[in-house]
């Protein structure tokens, strides 16, 4: 009786969470096989295209620097992914290992910047960029979000449970500060380092509403403002919308494939944002 | 090479508490010595300040009498030891020890040459390519001391080094740190809350309790010769027996007790067999007398069958202290009287009646 209940509760749970899957993966299937189908069938209820066709593909290609869009993209958010590590872990280590004045008073500061609405500060942000005259320029991008709050209080919590004993070891082994970060310290936190990492180039490459304010040019722009031109005032291209954000979803696809362990981990860490 | 250690008026505070009150120190070129104390009493705050690992609020250090109370750890010719081994979990046991040869710049074979040296004096030649985590602790504890030797250092801190191992391999790690310390014939600082480390292996103890230092001398001195009440009870395993009075305590060591069945040697005090702990080679009986539960420590095993024995002591065993726990020459006529007093006076009679009763 007792394993019998036992079996429909576990019966139960996987249900949920097949169900969940579905839900989840939906959308992703959808786009994929939309990405091969006609006009015509694009707004059948088809599981599967039954004129299998590339022309979405080839019209985007051909209507859309993607490739150039796509190298944009990666520029950005390799760069952000990069500064934002490293000046959170500047910033991370010496208000984690240091005491000095005003420590508690910047921790609270990055911490309600991290509450701040993006929104809120685009319109300075924007005219700030102007008057350094960075508009169309890849650093009008990458510029303002190089320091990220939630990168500096994430690693925060890393160093802080980092043994001091190590870092003392070292400063006895002579060892100035950024040699017992770079040498001691960062290397054996490669874990929580790389699962941060992937979750800053993902925030980065999905980034949309900045960049469409600063790369207005469509050959300059990075792929999610290309993604939008297929949708129109007068006419929506979905197949060939669906074809480009397929493309765009590859990066971040082979990055799940290579690093699979790390964004299961990271995004168990910190919660799907 | 080897340093003195001078330690002139310390004084730490953190926040509220003083941890540190006024201490001052000198240690021995080439002596192998411990400060010894309860947890909380200041003695790892004393290493670390030598070691430039925390910055005193008052008061200076010396090494070889040029102070180095401004000195960066790795200017002042000192090494460590720490408690948890603190090794570097990526490198190799081998690149472990090079790591500070590597940041003082010595050349690649010079330095390649060194650290083979010491893992081979070490006993570790052959696991020198393993991490860390693959070795077992005492290997990791050899490690952290080969990493120690290789700089060559003036002086050797120890911060309870031992005190990860178990039981089994810490008494082989004493012996082996008592050899090392003889080979290197240099200044060891070692810290422990562990008496019998601090007995077999300390050629100077310093005894600290709450920021001061309680007493200082050979092993010899503080066992023979306690100063005050703290140190007489700190030292011994069991402790020393404390019999208060109406102007002090008496103390008295177990081991300088024995069990008789009759009542002769010097003085003698009517005891009851509370219980025994038979440990093999000796057995530690707990007594109630009139002077209140005393321990005794005899050589020996399952011998003492007699539930009422006598518990008997010479006067030149005992220690005598004041009201406030410190130690007052032994006045013989003092002891005597108050001896006397336990051995046959009113309150013992009053003691055995009612046990009897």
């Amino acid at each position: 009786m007792k394993n019998l209940s036992y079996k429909t509760a576990s019966a139960g749970k996987h249900l949920v969470l097949i169900l969940t899957c579905l839900i989840f993966v939906f959308p992703v299937y959808w786009m994929v096989i939309s990405s091969f189908e006609g006009l015509g069938e694009i707004f059948s209820a088809n599981m599967l295209p039954k004129d299998f066709t590339f022309d979405n593909y080839i019209y985007a290609f051909n209507n859309m620097p993607i490739g150039r869009m796509m190298l944009t993209s990666l520029i950005i958010a390799a760069a952000l992914s990069v500064l934002q590590l490293t000046t959170g872990i500047l910033a991370a280590y010496a208000l984690s290992r240091f005491n000095f004045r005003g420590k508690g008073i910047i921790t609270i500061l990055f911490s309600l910047t991290w509450l701040i609405p993006v929104q809120s500060i685009m319109i300075p942000n924007y005219v700030t960029i102007i008057q350094m005259g960075l508009k169309e320029n890849l650093l009008a991008v990458i510029l303002p979000y190089a320091a990220s709050a939630f990168a500096i209080l994430n690693l925060m919590q890393s160093f802080n449970a980092f043994p001091k004993a190590l870092i003392e070891a070292s400063k006895m082994d002579g060892d100035g500060e950024l040699k017992t970060l770079s040498r001691i310290v960062l290397p054996n936190l490669k874990a929580p380092l790389s699962s941060l990492g992937i979750l800053l180039f993902i925030n980065a490459w999905n980034e949309y509403m900045w960049p469409r304010l600063v790369m207005t040019k469509l050959e300059s722009a990075p792929i999610q403002i290309g993604l939008r031109s297929f949708v129109g005032s007068d006419v929506n291209m979905w197949g060939s919308l669906m074809a480009a954000t397929t493309i765009s979803c590859l990066p971040i696809f082979v990055i799940y494939i290579l690093l699979q362990k790390q964004v299961v981990d990271s995004f168990v860490k910190w919660g799907i944002k | 090479m080897s340093g003195n250690i001078g330690v002139h008026n310390v004084v730490k505070d953190f926040g509220a508490a003083k941890v540190l009150k006024d201490i001052s120190l000198d240690i021995e070129e080439g002596s192998f010595t411990i400060l010894l104390g309860p947890s909380g009493c200041g003695k790892s705050t004393l290493l670390r300040i030598i070691a430039g690992l925390e910055t005193p609020d008052a008061g200076f250090v010396t090494v070889d009498g040029e102070d180095i109370t401004d000195y960066e750890p790795k200017d002042r010719h000192i090494a460590m030891v720490f408690q948890n081994y603190a090794l570097y979990p990526h490198m190799t046991a081998f690149r472990n020890v090079e790591y500070g040869l590597k940041i003082r710049k010595i050349e690649k074979s010079e330095r390649r040459r060194m650290v083979n040296e010491v893992l081979e004096q070490v006993e570790l030649a052959d696991q020198a390519h393993k991490l860390p985590a693959q070795m077992s602790g005492g290997q990791r504890q050899r490690v952290a001391l080969a990493r120690a030797i290789v700089k060559r250092p003036k002086a050797f801190l120890m911060d309870e080094p031992l005190s990860n191992l178990d039981a089994k391999l810490r008494t082989q790690m004493r012996f082996e740190l008592i050899d090392m310390y003889k080979k290197l014939n240099t200044t060891f600082l070692y810290v422990t809350h562990d008496q019998v480390e601090a007995m077999s292996m300390g050629t100077y103890i310093v005894i600290m309790n709450q920021g001061v230092i309680m007493q200082q001398g050979t092993p010899r001195e503080i066992y023979e010769d306690p100063r005050n009440l703290f140190v007489a009870q700190f030292i011994g395993s069991p402790p020393a027996n404390i019999i208060e009075h109406e102007n002090g305590y008496i103390g008295i060591r177990p081991e300088n007790i024995t069990l008789s069945d009759t009542p002769d040697g010097e003085f003698c005090l009517p005891a009851r067999v509370h219980s025994a702990e038979q440990l093999g080679g000796e057995t530690i009986y707990h007594l109630n007398t009139s002077a209140g539960k005393i321990n005794v420590k005899i050589s020996g095993c399952w011998e003492q069958e007699n539930s009422e024995p006598y518990a008997v002591f010479n006067l030149d065993k005992t220690f005598l202290f004041d009201s406030k726990g410190n130690r007052i020459p032994d006045n013989d006529r003092v002891l005597r009287a108050v001896l006397r007093g336990l051995d046959g006076g009113e309150r013992l009679a009053a003691f055995s009646f009612q046990s009897a009763g």
